[in-house]
């Protein structure tokens, strides 16, 4: 007897989560502003951003010199600087007036000036000088002319000192230039570029705001169009509150898991993106992720009561989760305050966590603080998700039988 | 007797042309007051309205700011592989140490200890120095150390690499000046066999390398660019959503152009506040850089928020659907802050992008901004980013014709 009503119960749950599924599903792909968010926004914007930091890194940046000391050693100071990646030497000025109206007009970005005395400076055994002014518009301006320059003077320095020290052998030479030798080994991201740095942390941020936008987008619509204004219909399919939660999470991380591939997958591949990362790992590392955003956006979607209201209110938010996340500004100085209100945030842990695992190789148990972190979140926004959606089914169901009493109401009073 | 009759008559036509002159305007002004009176119910009836204006562009400032208030990062976590353990290995080591940016946080036995705690996050960057470093100097066979810096997050390696190298240079340098003074030569002496020619670097007008002075100058007009245009294009989109657009365009008498006016107006004047407080709020209170004087800023800020109210009315003219338009008004204003520039120069893109850069608002604004605060130069120097933030609002107008026929005849989709 209790097994068959068992029974009953779960193929009657199942049907309801079935059909469930099935009415989101249609409601996604008929909705043009959700399959907007769904589908073409995942799917074109990687594709700008890759397109616009591709190149990685700025190359010969145009800078003006002027070179007052007019020598052998100050022009090949200078042709050395032109032959650099990062710099190119777009006029040879008579004076810094004239170099400087060259920076007003933006056709250069920085001012080398050679004063009079370099080499005599040089040849007298005294330091002698070289300036260089930037224009701090953009830092990569500056660290472009300034690796310029340092290398250089450091490679003729090596070449003066073992010059001066009258040494027999190279090895000699060697120990002149440089008695402790060093390397700088930049790793994770070797060209120090551009691209492989902000896009992976922008591409987590675009999964969780579409996701975001989407779902949101959904519930307005279904509130919309509702004729109580409720987000859940009342009708026998929407009984039990675990259904409906898990037959739209369900559709929900459906859609995201190809979205996931192709964002996190073949768009590093496509852009030559650092990509050294476990595919395992990172399948095991975005599970937890996508099911707390998708609780996220859930949770989120319960109190939007108009559909458009949703790009108002979750856009501006992107960058400032982008900042938060401590990818592109040092998670060391992120003030205590943002840091905590950051942790409510899936995408501070999924960005952290990707990051290191898709460009820095890092295994399941390095980003286990990230992963045990987004299971917490998990859980939370699905307790969260669930009392939401009992109090929207509560009221939903509040208000048909208040409409069903007036009517009932209005009967009697017609009928007397 | 004539000319008398023709004089009275003349007068007479006049004054009564007068009269209507003056009965048409006031019910022009009749109307346009009655125009504001609806839109500021409509705005005080819609808290959203107040979220975008007011909390938004604060939430944003506030972030910004006190995001950055260091300026420039400053005791960035390290890491040490020490193996020599040496006086001189550690002495290395307590100068990296104390240099600005850079903090030493954990010593490692091995290398592979101190890669793991990279990639779990806690060290930006490694110095390693090998067994025997101390030794090999002092035998003069050129040791090598080595710095590990993780580029993954890029702002962390830049500044954590120039502390290394300084220090690599240094480390080198002392082994070097050791010799020398025992050679007997004087600092001076010392310093120019050392360092013949010597890099002076001046940055202009940013001196401290101020994150905040680079990133907020144009992080916070950003915000406000996106704002402006999503709420421009709710606003009209709204008329047609709930049904209202045709009463709308019937209250200002069929005129789209007052309409128009009417409903940006208010919009205007709390988006230029708002406006008026970051440009206040970074030249006055935060004292950036600010060579123009900030009554040039408040200009170059009106600027901006007409230009972006003006493509919120374009896009909306051009895609009269409210999702549309606001998502791609959405779209404008994120890419805004990549392609104008600011922290990837527009000159290193890629080609085919470059040209496009001239159609967001916020690369005009960068440019005016850079040009005139942060460098001091004259306006005429970025004149033509001027003209570009006037077109943005200028150019609307030759479609307003078609927004009126789409605000009459379109119906909401959902």
């Amino acid at each position: 007897m209790l097994n068959q009503f068992y029974r009953k119960y779960w193929r009657e749950s199942f049907q309801d989560w079935l059909f469930i599924v099935g009415r989101e599903a249609r409601r996604v792909f008929r909705d043009e502003g959700a399959l907007l968010f769904f589908i073409f926004l995942p799917l074109f914007y990687p594709v700008l951003y890759s397109l616009i930091y591709t190149t990685e890194t700025i190359k010969q940046v145009p800078v003006a010199v002027v070179d007052d000391s007019r020598t052998n050693l100050s022009r090949e100071y200078l042709r050395k600087v032109d032959a650099t990646r990062d710099v190119r030497i777009v006029s040879v000025c008579a004076n810094m007036e004239e170099a400087k109206e060259l920076v007003r007009r933006r056709e250069a970005y920085g001012i080398i000036f050679v004063p009079s005395g370099f080499k005599n400076d040089i040849v007298a055994h005294r330091q002698s000088r070289v300036h260089i002014f930037c224009d701090m518009s953009g830092l990569l301006y500056y660290k472009a002319i300034l690796t310029a320059n340092t290398d250089v003077s450091l490679t003729m320095n090596a070449h003066i000192k073992a010059e001066r020290a009258g040494n027999f052998t190279a090895e000699q030479d060697k120990m002149t230039q440089q008695p402790i030798a060093y390397e700088t080994v930049s790793i994770y991201n070797p060209q120090t570029g551009m691209a492989s740095f902000i896009l992976p942390a922008v591409l987590i941020l675009i999964l969780q705001q579409s996701l975001l936008l989407g779902v949101g987008l959904l519930a307005g619509t279904t509130r919309e169009k509702n004729t109580l204004r409720e987000l859940i219909p009342v009708e026998h399919h929407h009984n039990g509150l675990l259904r409906i939660v898990f037959g739209k999470a369900f559709v929900y991380l459906t859609i995201y898991v190809v979205q996931s591939v192709y964002c996190l997958g073949i768009i590093p591949r496509v852009f030559a993106l650092p990509q050294i990362g476990n595919p395992l790992t990172l399948a095991f590392f975005l599970l937890p992720f996508l099911l707390s955003v998708v609780f996220f956006a859930m949770t989120l979607s319960a109190l939007i009561r108009e559909r458009e209201n949703v790009i108002l209110i979750l856009v501006f938010t992107s960058l400032i989760l982008l900042f938060i996340s401590g990818i592109s500004w040092p998670s060391a100085v992120v003030p205590k305050f943002w840091k905590m209100l950051s942790y409510i945030f899936p995408s501070t842990f999924g960005i952290n966590g990707f990051v290191r695992i898709n460009t820095m190789g890092a295994d399941l148990l390095s980003v286990r603080k990230e992963w045990d972190a987004l299971w917490l979140l998990t859980a939370f926004y699905f307790i969260t998700c669930c009392i939401s959606f009992r109090v929207r089914i509560l009221r939903a169901r509040a208000k048909t039988y208040n409409a069903i009493l007036e009517k009932r109401h209005e009967k009697t009073v017609g009928a007397h | 007797m004539l000319f008398e009759s023709k004089l009275l008559r003349y007068l007479r036509v006049q004054f009564y042309r007068g009269t209507g002159i003056v009965g048409k305007s006031v019910r022009q002004a009749i109307m346009t007051a009655r125009l504001f009176r609806r839109e500021f119910i409509r705005m005080a009836e819609r808290p959203v309205y107040w979220f975008v204006m007011v909390f938004a562009p604060l939430v944003c400032y506030a972030f910004f700011v006190t995001l950055m208030k260091t300026g420039l990062p400053q005791d960035l976590p390290i890491g040490l592989v020490d193996l020599d353990n040496t006086t001189t290995s550690r002495s290395i080591a307590r100068n990296l140490d104390a240099m600005q940016q850079s903090h030493i946080t954990q010593r490692f036995a091995n290398i592979t200890d101190a890669r793991r705690a990279m990639q779990r996050g806690e060290i930006y960057a490694f110095f390693y120095i090998p067994r025997g470093t101390t030794h090999k100097a002092n035998r003069q066979e050129q040791p090598t150390i080595s710095c590990y810096i993780n580029y993954a997050y890029l702002i962390a390696g830049s500044l954590t690499y120039r502390d290394m190298r300084m220090m690599s240079e240094l480390a080198s340098g002392a082994a070097a000046r050791k010799v020398l003074y025992a050679k007997g030569a004087g600092e001076r002496q010392a310093m120019a066999f050392l360092q013949p020619i010597v890099v002076e670097t001046h940055a202009i007008n940013n001196p401290w390398l101020n994150y905040s002075v680079y990133l907020n100058n144009t992080l916070l007009p950003g915000m406000l660019i996106l704002l402006i245009s999503m709420l421009t294009a709710y606003g009209i989109g709204t008329e047609i959503k709930d049904g209202e657009a045709h009463e709308w365009l019937t209250m200002a008498g069929g005129s789209i152009r007052r309409a128009l006016l009417v409903k940006l107006v208010p919009q205007f004047v709390i988006f230029w506040l708002m406006g008026a407080l970051y440009v206040f709020l970074l030249y006055g209170y935060l004292q950036f850089p600010c060579h123009c004087g900030i009554p040039v800023m408040l200009l170059n800020m009106t600027l901006l928020v007409v230009a972006s109210q003006g493509l919120g009315v374009l896009l909306f003219a051009i895609l009269p659907s409210l999702r549309m338009s606001m998502s791609v008004c959405a779209l404008w204003g994120v890419l805004g802050f990549s392609m104008s520039g600011m922290s990837y120069p527009v000159l290193a893109m890629h080609p085919a992008v470059q040209g496009l850069s001239v159609l967001f608002p916020l690369r005009h604004y960068f440019l005016l901004y850079v040009n005139c605060a942060l460098n001091g130069f004259p306006l005429q120097y970025a004149w033509t980013n001027v003209l570009a933030l006037l077109l943005f609002s200028l150019v609307p107008h030759f479609f307003l014709g078609r927004l009126k026929y789409s605000l009459l005849n379109y119906t909401y989709v959902p």
